[in-house]
């Protein structure tokens, strides 16, 4: 996948206003409501948020890190995506509503841990520092600036593809969390393994 | 010092008339950030954390004891957005005054404005204590500062509050302890 650098952060920049827009509404609802959940194994809205947040403790200072690092004076206007990096990017891609079912890691699973409305809080908080990483990666060269991944240290990704991995798998759980609470969870999502 | 510990016990004595009786659960909240603070709370039973939420961790900044005073003091004073939460640690009784009812009784006379006027130098220094506990680069040395000053927070706050009081770990702070 080839895109022209400031098209692929203006779509990156579209998609995290709407989820913090969506998280926003969500702090209207009750704290009953928050942690409801159909059955022990599966997600609440608080779970599905803390999911994110625990993604963005460790991707956030990540991609800060290799921002901040980076050097090159003239960044290229076009993002060539990476084999791998679009492979994961189009794992996480919501497509017509649908969801294809994955496993969360132990580490990133926050099933039945005490959850706050500061995780929402947590969460937005988050989201503006996404969206000020995304302005500041305008000037960044997003195919040779590399960051590493949460899963194992023996791949790096492209800075392109981790913002797109990452805010596409907001995205993601974001629908997740919107269906719980519209209690029409879609099959696609049933389970508490989801990605 | 003296003068404000006298408006503390006149303002606990007039508490009792005039104020309001709340009860919170634990993980009830008194205030949270964006919130903008109208009253002073004083603890009669239970324990409250005054934290900040940032991006990646929930900041504990100061406790409130049974028998202290409590509030989110910068928006109180200015009446911007409450920057901080307040959140019970167990169940709790307070004490409610409003600031107008507060500054009633402060404006009364002129010995109730000086014995305010102490109090609120008592708070500046608390705050300048709390800053060289923030500016200790040693995290047994943070401890001792904050035992001498607490000597019951042990027996009165959870051991992972205290660790982000203290700006360590949990397992950091139970290894300095048990050394």
């Amino acid at each position: 996948m080839q895109i022209q650098t400031h098209l692929l952060i203006e779509d990156l920049l579209n998609r995290t206003e709407k989820a913090t827009r969506a998280v926003k509404r969500f702090k209207e609802l009750s704290i009953e409501q928050l942690n409801y959940k159909k059955s022990a194994t599966e997600w609440s809205v608080l779970e599905c948020i803390e999911h994110l947040n625990l993604y963005g403790d460790f991707y956030l200072v990540e991609i800060e890190k290799q921002i901040l690092a980076h050097k090159s004076k003239a960044p290229s206007t076009v993002f060539k995506s990476g084999l791998l990096g679009n492979y994961f990017a189009n794992l996480m891609q919501v497509k017509d509503g649908k969801v294809n079912k994955m496993k969360s890691p132990k580490d990133k699973n926050p099933v039945n841990s005490v959850l706050t409305p500061t995780t929402l809080d947590r969460f937005l908080k988050q989201q503006e520092r996404l969206k000020s990483l995304l302005i500041q990666a305008q000037h960044v060269d997003l195919t040779k600036t590399k960051t590493a991944i949460s899963l194992t240290g023996l791949v790096q990704l492209r800075l392109g593809d981790t913002f797109r991995f990452f805010v596409y798998h907001i995205e993601r759980h974001v629908l997740q969390a919107e269906r719980i609470h519209a209690g029409r969870t879609s099959p696609h999502l049933s389970t508490s393994t989801v990605g | 010092m003296a003068s404000g510990q006298a408006f503390i016990e006149n303002l606990i004595n007039i508490l009792d008339i005039i104020s309001e009786q709340r009860t919170i659960s634990k993980g009830e909240f008194l205030i949270r950030e964006g919130q903008i603070e109208k009253n002073l709370y004083y603890i009669e039973t239970g324990a409250v954390r005054v934290f900040h939420l940032s991006e990646f961790e929930e900041q504990t900044i100061r406790f409130g004891y049974e028998g202290s005073f409590i509030n989110s003091l910068y928006s109180f004073i200015k009446g911007t957005p409450s920057e901080f939460y307040i959140e019970a640690l167990r169940k709790s009784t307070l004490r409610v005054i409003s600031k107008g009812q507060l500054l009633d009784i402060v404006n009364e006379s002129n010995e109730r404005l000086k014995q305010y006027n102490s109090l609120l130098e008592t708070l500046v220094c608390q705050q300048i204590e709390r800053e060289i506990d923030l500016l200790t680069v040693s995290p047994s040395e943070r401890l001792r500062r904050v035992l001498e000053r607490s000597p019951n927070l042990f027996q009165e706050i959870p051991l992972k509050y205290i660790a982000s009081y203290l700006r360590m770990t949990p397992e950091t702070l139970s290894r300095i302890r048990n050394s």
